[in-house]
């Protein structure tokens, strides 16, 4: 993102040259980052790669060694968390253990002496929002995770805040419940249209719920992006290796229709880069396709992977259920459309040539 | 079904141990306190727990008593917060120092607070001045109980807070709420139970308390005798009726402090069940 773009993009939050130290840990280094109003924003890295505590500065729950962070214009290093308008969502939720549903949700108005109408009013119409009505007498403990969840995400919106930062909102929910409550939460947040910014490891996770991903690594802004540029246009060696389910391989232009771009260069291969046909099955790629073996059949419930050897390397690749079935041992064809060519710090995606001669054929 | 057998005969050995060992160690003297306290008849044991002396020894358990669980539930309170929400340097020392009257023999913590304010210490001038008395009267006394009491409360409390983590306060402090109503309404019901059962720890503590106050008392009668101290005092003195009779007040006064004590941990688990 440059200089321009980000006066173009008019940032609701902003963090120009953040760094932030914890002993001899750089947590942030030199981050900058802009956020325009009513994006949802996901930022996504690995442990220890500084998102966290991105969030956290951003929140005022941690400060700034040097950089401004910039909320609605104004310059707010030296105001108060609480005064900065955020919600924060925490990955334990931190609901308050020892008052009822109803109190946890109302405890940001009653702090700030909003009067009792108004409160219940607010506190019923979150907990209609989040479908806890009914369970306002209920505490902390006697909720299932998701509606522990949904109730921490109504307590943070409760004071109606314009900022709302969830750290790894949905870590401590199991796998079925997960899928709901992404869904859930993106559709709630959308319909609110309040700026939202969330913290996760889970690629699967940024991708499906963020309109667009900061991607950290090693306490810098590796690439900020649309989750479709991520995937498709990676601008660093990490986001291309982070994004996806990637393979390295040497020695990459022993594939047909493949270059090398030099010593040193290796390239990055997903298995959605890569096609398997069954002999006779491929009619399109028949001349241009590989010659592979099939070693291994994985079944990954809604699809099947297909790890294959080509030239001494194995790829995978997945398959349609519903496609004729491939044993291992089996030769097939497989077709390569493209791979992404790490070249130092450089990436250039590499497509395969016959599709251009192919296109000129046709 | 050997495993089983083995078992058996493990669980009634244990069983029968430990209740021969509380009847041996307990339940005995107990009894033997009483029967000796009863056994000139009731008027004469009254007569021992009404006599002014034992009283006034009496009120000044409860005094001291009452200063060592009111000192330490306040030194606890900010040792136990500290140690736990803050990272500062010394704080390893801080910790292990709260721990020391635990390992210190009370007598030796006596013979400090003597030394400290005595006649040959620096300080004596100073306290002479303004006609501070401490050793040898009822501050001393006082002094010598929240010593060797004060690693109670705090004890119980750095636990708990360390096992709560800051989420809570944290979030309670983002949405605004000051230090104190985060305190009133965030940490304080997480630890209510764990300090009061702190308290009570304290209170029988200070309650039971010899070594070192015997070395501050010097044991003027009506004046600087604990109920331990009037006890030994009887003892000393063959006066074997009194001096059960004054332990049969002790014993009373720990018997309700054990009841609160089973209490306590009752309505804490309570808690936890519902709100784990």
């Amino acid at each position: 993102m440059s200089q321009a773009d980000n006066e173009i993009r008019d940032a609701y939050v902003e963090l120009r040259g953040v760094n932030k130290r914890f002993g001899d840990f750089y947590a942030s280094k030199n981050v900058n980052i802009s956020i325009p109003k009513g994006r949802l924003v996901g930022l996504l890295g690995s442990s220890g790669s500084g998102k966290t505590t991105i969030l956290r500065m951003i929140a005022g729950l941690e400060t700034p060694d040097s950089g401004e962070i910039i909320i609605d214009g104004r310059v707010v290093n030296d105001i108060p968390g609480s005064e900065r308008g955020v919600g924060f969502v925490f990955q334990s939720y931190a609901l308050f253990r020892y008052m009822t549903v109803y109190d946890n949700i109302a405890f940001g108005l009653r702090v700030k002496k909003v009067d009792a109408a108004t409160i219940d009013k607010r506190v019923r119409e979150l907990l209609k929002l989040i479908n806890c009505e009914g369970l306002d007498e209920r505490f902390p403990s006697q909720l299932s995770g998701g509606q522990r969840q949904r109730v921490a995400f109504a307590r943070a919106l409760a004071p109606n805040p314009q900022l709302l930062l969830l750290d790894e909102p949905f870590a401590a929910i199991d796998a079925k419940v997960r899928l709901e409550l992404r869904t859930w939460l993106r559709n709630m947040i959308t319909q609110l249209g309040i700026t939202s910014i969330f913290v996760t490891h889970d690629q699967d996770e940024a991708i499906e719920v963020a309109d667009e991903i900061i991607v950290t690594n090693q306490g810098q802004i590796e690439q900020t992006g649309t989750p479709r540029e991520l995937y498709v246009n990676p601008k660093t060696p990490f986001v291309a290796s982070f994004i996806g389910n990637t393979q390295p391989v040497a020695n990459y232009d022993r594939f047909r229709y493949f270059d090398s771009l030099g010593a040193g260069t290796r390239a990055i291969i997903r298995p959605e880069f890569v096609a398997v046909f069954k002999k006779g099955e491929n009619q399109r790629f028949v001349k241009s396709a590989e010659q592979g073996v099939v070693e291994d059949v994985i079944f990954r419930g809604s699809n099947l992977e297909i790890k294959t050897r080509i030239h001494d390397v194995v790829i995978s690749s997945t398959r349609s259920i519903n496609d004729s079935i491939l044993e291992p041992g089996e030769p097939v064809d497989v077709f390569i459309y493209r791979l992404i060519v790490v070249d130092g710090d450089k990436i250039v995606v590499q497509n395969n040539k016959s599709l251009k001669e192919e296109s000129v054929f046709i | 079904m050997r495993l089983r057998k083995e078992n058996a005969v493990l669980k009634w050995t244990l069983i029968i141990t430990c209740e021969l060992f509380l009847a041996l160690f307990l339940i005995l003297p107990l009894v033997f306190i009483l029967e000796t306290a009863f056994a000139q008849g009731l008027a004469a044991y009254w007569n021992s727990i009404t006599d002014q002396y034992a009283i006034k020894a009496a009120l000044l358990t409860l005094k001291a008593t009452l200063w060592a669980v009111g000192v330490n539930t306040l030194f606890g309170l900010s040792a136990a917060w500290c140690i736990t929400k803050f990272a500062f340097r010394g704080k390893k020392i801080i910790s292990t120092f709260i721990d020391l009257p635990v390992t210190v023999s009370p007598i030796i913590a006596g013979l400090i607070y003597v030394l400290t304010f005595g006649r040959q210490s620096f300080l004596f001038p100073l306290l002479d001045k303004y006609d501070i008395e401490i050793i040898f009267a009822a501050p001393g006394i006082i002094l010598a109980t929240i010593f060797v009491t004060f690693p109670f409360i705090s004890r119980e409390l750095i636990p708990v807070l360390t096992a709560q983590g800051f989420d809570e306060e944290e979030a309670a402090a983002l949405m605004g709420a000051r230090t104190w109503t985060i305190f009133r309404k965030v940490t304080l019901p997480h630890v209510k139970w764990a300090l009061l059962y702190g308290v009570v720890l304290c209170t029988a503590r200070a309650m039971g308390e010899f070594g070192a106050v015997s070395v501050l008392s010097g044991h003027l009668r009506g004046k600087t005798n604990t109920l331990p101290l009037y006890i030994e005092l009887l003892y000393q003195g063959y006066d074997f009726t009194g001096a059960f009779a004054a332990s049969s007040i002790l014993v009373v006064l720990t018997i309700v402090v054990l009841v609160l004590r089973v209490w306590l941990e009752g309505r804490g688990n309570k808690d936890l069940d519902i709100l784990k």
